[in-house]
């Protein structure tokens, strides 16, 4: 069988105002006609970079093919040299032969145009077809996609449709003129996990259908082992690896690939487990050996949320009154342990972040009440809830955007120190350098700039600083979900080690369900503002008993290629929408305690 | 609907905060206005005079209570200089000044959007830098400037257009658009360099998003990427930032009229300026004021037809 | 381009120096009547060695009176930019922070005051002030404030939402010190650019009002007024109207080569 494309030792250079930089220096592999081959790395892995190049797009972002050889075996079989194709011949194979998915829906689709002109004006270019049989096809190409209502989206502007719908439009426009190979890059990563469910569904069957071959760049270890027939594995700009997807996860050969693969957890492994266990890292052995000990005290509640309720105005006129109303948070309620960690999952929108905002009061909650160490803080006056934020903190998702530019690092950790006065000179300086100790920073580090760390290591400051005052409570917001995954599992395993040895609690709010059974004590599930379903860990990954909780569970992709569950087309029920009109008095959330523990709302 | 009754409900307010300003800047500033008028040497009995007669004695509010009036019943009072009744006045002068106003930017528009597209096409190339270079030195030099360089080559070595001086369009409209061309000119370059920068920077950012790269991926040649799709999108933000050169335009007319001896708004209200003829600079003023919101208020309308994600109500 | 952009800041860099020195050090070293010594004998004379810029239509030497013109520009400039800042600083900083009732108020207002141009509304101040020096840097002062308080506002409301601030307030940080730690340096650089800016167009604004009658009055020397001058001999001394405007034009460029590369530096966005 004659392969459809071949890389071979791919070089691409960028020109950067400090000369070139390389952006891949050695990639080869191969695609069979009908295979999906997932290039899989981290970032800065080259993986994209690689996927433009067969586009020969990478030259428009200031890249060029320095060496190596791109081949691609067209339709009328004559092999095409990529690198030193004409600008027409590139066009007679851009979108014709070789379609193209990107990460970003919001953004992959021209604003100012209809979905129809943006379907249809390949097909007219490439196939020569009128604008009526273009109009036509694009018809049939949003019901292969299955985009609900196609004749009224067909003249419909992006904006008026939700990202998975327009992800499909995306896809529907890659496939318009029947290419052999379809090139995915990331085309799920902006997505929630059951819409990714739905699209990773989506390619398989066109794929079946078409008999085309995929080329998926991701860097989710998940989604390659529900997708792959065969992976490479990108690390610095290099091939680290390649082989069939069993090959890989059953007997990889690289240390690297090795390392990721531990670092990636599998849905459902924790079946069985009492308790919380460290994520695995190859080479650090104290993860492996230190096991989160049961807690063996009698629990003692730290946290009580009695029916908290926090909705947001939309506002809107000349005298800005409020016309609606975001139910960003509905009647929730539950407690949470001392050492313990409760995880609150849900897809965007849900409310989870705003339920973890309006605990800590960093958002003003409508009603409900929340205790924390037996003071209600919404009682308080603005002078005791100051004081009082001594006991929460917060660590943010972006550990970019979380950390001021523009102030040391040693003055951002020691802010929370001074603003309550706990310490000053050079106590507070011996207090700031064993924080940083305890989060695993070099001193060195005390006196630079936020730029001059990695993610994982700005992640790391920003817990010194939510240390810094020793509370009771940690509401992590998305803490890890910016962070590549061996990043990942550090920052878990650091967390986990404060949480052993301080007896913190966390409430962690997070989209990524695999990680959650990994960590967390309790789960509650988050719906439309409302949990639908809380218990303990072990209660609502082994009986999810909510049809939501349902649905999430069966939408992750798990990291093991002998448990594929995306064979077929999947259609879950879209979110409704949180906003009501003023005045709207939803029902309170009543529960049914389907095991001791286990509570599952009433729908 | 909701919408456009609340952007006339604001329309409203602004208009009345923008009369509120303009007597107030006129009125509450130190400065006795009856001096202003006759000159500090002046004698106190006709001071006076002139102080009772304009009104000048009655308590603030009562001023600006009939000064209101006036401009809501379209009774402008008359100028102290051409001893005529303002609202005549600005009638006959506003036409020529949209004359200017219009060729400016349109000769602006022409020009700054090619280039700014070609500039941002060949970013960080020789074109870039000639295109960047020319703007910078255009946004750099005082329109004024322009004026006195285009007297100089046009009007006195070429010969091609007057000087100076103005033909009314209901005479001849070709002679008006004549003695037009030089000032708008000169304000047009001036615009064209802003707009030029402006009209760059869009298209840069345009062309780094993710739907160029997808539209490129089609294979639709590189005409259709930035001519429909990146200049359809850059387009709205262009005519926002000329609409907002709007007010530069109003005040550089001042400038340009004044040295053209085109007797438009801008000079109507030099003069008013320079003779402090106060009821005409608060007339001018606010006349002026109110143009360049509403001009800003239709530009925002137009956005709607042009951008799909902006719906009225 | 990367050549580019520092030949351009080199560039920039250099004429705002020597346009400093001349200002600064300039009135020290002439003879205190250079300015206005008239040399009736050379009136109107092309550049030559006894005027190295020429002379004007009542003699007076150009070199020396497009120093002392420096002087005067920068001067009114720099003020009135300081002014607007000192005015527009703490407005558009609690109301984009603070956000709420204040801000709308605040910002209808200064939503007005746009809608005058703002070289019409410096003219109008001066005009009802009384034009001279001071009331020139007092008429630009208030005529840029709006615009400064807007972008300030702008920057604010930004920051005020990125998570380090939210970080801060967690934390137990007051407003105010979230204002003056976080906000205040976030924003700073932001300020400066725009202040380069303002100043590149407080230069033309006194220009501008200069050649009016409504700025600078003579006898003093001002390059907008020595234009103003040479509007009617244009023919026979086109010097007369080059020479000012052309230290007009290297001193705004100096200041926009300069405010752009900064821009650069500062804004990792437009990278």
């Amino acid at each position: 069988m004659k392969d459809i494309v071949s890389v071979d030792h791919l070089r691409v250079e960028f020109a950067t105002d400090s000369g070139p930089v390389v952006g891949v220096e050695d990639v080869l592999f191969t695609i069979a006609p009908g295979e999906t081959v997932c290039v899989v790395g981290e970032s800065g892995s080259g993986k994209s970079v690689t996927s433009l190049s067969l586009m020969r797009l990478v030259e428009f972002g200031g890249g060029t093919i320095v060496a190596g050889a791109l081949r691609f075996r067209r339709e009328d079989g004559t092999e095409l040299d990529v690198a030193a194709a004409s600008p027409a011949v590139m066009g007679e194979v851009r979108g014709n032969e070789i379609g193209m998915i990107f990460q970003e829906p919001m953004t992959a689709l021209n604003p100012v145009f209809t979905i129809e002109r943006q379907l249809t004006d390949g097909l007219m270019l490439h196939k020569g077809l009128s604008q009526a049989q273009a109009s036509a096809r694009a018809l049939e190409l949003l019901k292969s996609v299955r985009v609900p209502e196609p004749e009224r989206r067909l003249k419909q502007y992006p904006h008026e449709l939700s990202g998975g719908m327009r992800q499909r439009v995306v896809i529907a426009m890659a496939m318009a003129c029947e290419p052999k190979l379809l090139i995915a890059d990331e085309p799920t990563t902006a997505l929630d996990v059951t819409i990714q469910a739905e699209i990773l569904a989506l390619i398989n069957r066109l794929k079946r259908e078409n008999g085309m071959a995929v080329l998926f760049i991701t860097h989710d270890m998940a989604v390659v082992a529900q997708m792959a027939d065969r992976v490479v594995v990108m690390y610095r700009g290099k091939t680290v690896e390649t082989g069939t997807v069993d090959q890989i996860f059953t007997a990889p050969k690289e240390d690297y690939t090795r390392a990721l693969l531990a670092a990636v957890p599998k849905l459902g492994e924790m079946k069985g487990k009492p308790a919380p266990e460290r994520m695995r890292l190859i080479g650090d052995e104290s993860a492996r050996a230190a096991r989160v000990a049961p807690v063996a005290r009698k629990p003692q509640v730290l946290l009580e949320v009695k029916n908290l309720t926090t909705r947001f105005p939309v506002k809107g006129g000349i005298l800005r009154r409020t016309l609606a109303q975001v139910h960003a948070v509905e009647d929730v309620s539950f407690t949470l342990n001392v050492g313990e960690t409760l995880a609150l999952v849900g897809e965007s929108g849900c409310g989870k972040s705003s339920c973890g905002r309006s605990i800590l009061r960093l958002v003003k909650p409508t009603s409900g009440e929340v205790w924390i160490g037996g003071r209600d803080i919404g009682a308080l006056s603005p002078y005791d809830l100051r004081k009082a934020r001594a006991d929460m903190q917060m660590v943010f998702q972006d550990p970019f955007a979380s950390l001021n530019p523009y102030r040391r690092l040693k003055d951002q950790v020691a802010e929370p120190i001074v603003n309550f006065g706990l310490a000053n000179g050079a106590a507070l300086k011996a207090r700031v350098e064993e924080l940083f100790d305890r989060v695993h920073l070099p001193r060195a580090f005390l006196n630079r700039f936020p730029h001059e760390l990695s993610g994982g290591q700005r992640q790391r400051v920003a817990i010194a600083r939510a240390l810094a005052v020793n509370p009771k409570l940690i509401v992590a917001d998305e803490a890890v979900s910016a962070l590549d995954v061996s990043v990942q599992a550090q920052v878990l395993n650091l967390m986990m080690e404060l949480q052993e040895d301080l007896g913190l609690s966390y409430l962690f709010i997070s989209h990524d369900m695999a990680v959650m059974e990994r960590i967390a004590h309790q789960v509650g599930v988050m719906y439309l503002g409302r949990i639908v379903e809380i218990g303990s860990r072990a209660a609502v990954f082994d009986n999810p008993t909510h049809s939501y909780t349902k649905q999430l569970l069966s939408a992750v992709p798990i990291a093991d290629p002998t448990k594929r569950r995306f064979a077929d087309d999947l259609a879950f029920k879209p979110i409704k929408s949180p906003i009501f009109p003023l005045g709207h008095q939803p029902a309170p959330s009543v529960y049914t305690e389907v095991a001791p523990g286990h509570f599952v709302l009433k729908d | 609907m909701t919408y456009v009754v609340n952007r006339l409900l604001s329309v409203i307010l602004t208009l009345f905060l923008i009369t509120l300003v303009t007597f107030a800047v006129t009125n509450i500033l130190p400065g006795d206005v009856a001096m202003m008028i006759m000159g500090t040497q002046s004698n106190e009995a006709a001071l006076e005079g002139l102080r009772q007669s304009l009104g000048l004695n009655d308590p603030l509010i009562v001023q600006y209570g009939r000064w209101i009036g006036g401009l809501l019943t379209g009774d402008l009072g008359n100028s102290l200089i051409f001893k005529k009744p303002i609202a005549e006045l600005l009638v006959q002068k506003a036409v020529a000044s949209a004359i200017i106003v219009v060729m400016s930017m349109t000769i602006a528009l022409a020009l700054a959007v090619p280039l700014g597209v070609w500039a941002a096409v060949h970013r960080d190339k020789w074109q870039d830098t000639v295109s960047s270079s020319a703007s910078l030195m255009g946004v750099s030099l005082p329109d004024f400037f322009w004026g006195i360089v285009m007297i100089l080559v046009f009007a006195r070595w070429l010969v091609w257009f007057p000087s100076s001086g103005i033909v009314e369009p209901s005479e001849d409209f070709l002679g008006a658009l004549r003695y037009a061309f030089l000032p708008s000119l000169a304000l047009g370059l001036g615009l064209m360099a802003h707009l030029t920068r402006m009209t760059r920077s869009t298209m840069t950012g345009i062309l780094g998003q993710e739907f160029i790269c997808v539209a490129r991926a089609k294979g639709l040649t590189e005409r259709t990427v930035i001519w429909r799709y990146a200049l359809g999108n850059a387009i709205g933000p262009v005519i926002t930032i000329a609409g907002l050169q709007i007010g530069y335009l109003f005040g550089s007319i001042i400038v340009m009229e004044s040295l053209f001896g085109y007797t438009g708004m801008g000079w109507l209200t030099y003069q008013a300026l320079l003779n402090r003829d106060l009821p005409l600079i608060q007339a001018t003023v606010v006349v002026i004021a109110a143009v360049v919101m509403i001009t800003n208020l239709l530009v925002d309308l137009l956005y709607v037809l042009i951008d799909p994600r902006v719906k009225l109500g | 381009m990367k050549r580019f952009k520092t030949t351009k800041g080199l560039i920039g860099i250099f004429l705002l120096t020597i346009i400093a020195l001349v200002a600064i050090l300039g009135p020290m070293i002439l003879p205190p009547d250079a300015a206005t010594k008239m040399d009736m004998l050379a009136r109107r004379s092309p550049p030559n060695w006894n005027h190295l810029l020429g002379t004007d239509q009542l003699g007076r030497d150009m070199l020396a009176r497009v120093i002392l013109g420096a002087r005067t520009s920068l001067e009114i400039a720099v003020s009135a930019v300081l002014m607007s800042i000192v005015l527009g600083l703490p407005l558009g900083l609690v109301s984009g922070y603070s956000g709420g009732w204040n801000d709308n108020v605040l910002m209808r207002l200064v939503d007005t005051l746009l809608a005058f141009p703002a070289l019409l509304l410096a003219l109008t101040i001066s005009a009802v002030l009384g034009p001279n020096v001071q009331n020139t840097i007092i008429a630009i002062g208030v005529a840029f404030t709006p615009y400064l308080a807007r972008i300030i506002r702008g920057e604010a409301l930004k920051v005020a939402q990125m998570p380090y601030v939210e970080a801060a307030r967690a934390s137990g940080t007051t407003d105010g010190m979230i204002m003056l730690r976080h906000v205040l340096p976030n924003i700073l650089p932001a300020v400066i650019v725009q202040a380069t800016i303002s100043l590149a167009f407080a230069i033309l604004a006194e220009a501008g009002l200069s050649f009016l009658g409504l700025g600078t009055q003579p006898p003093a020397a001002s390059w907008g007024l020595m234009i103003q001058a040479s509007r009617d001999q244009l023919d026979v001394a086109p010097w007369t109207a080059l020479v000012p405007g052309a230290a007009v034009a290297l001193t705004v460029l100096g200041l926009n080569m300069f405010g752009d590369v900064l821009r650069d530096i500062l804004d990792p966005k437009s990278k």
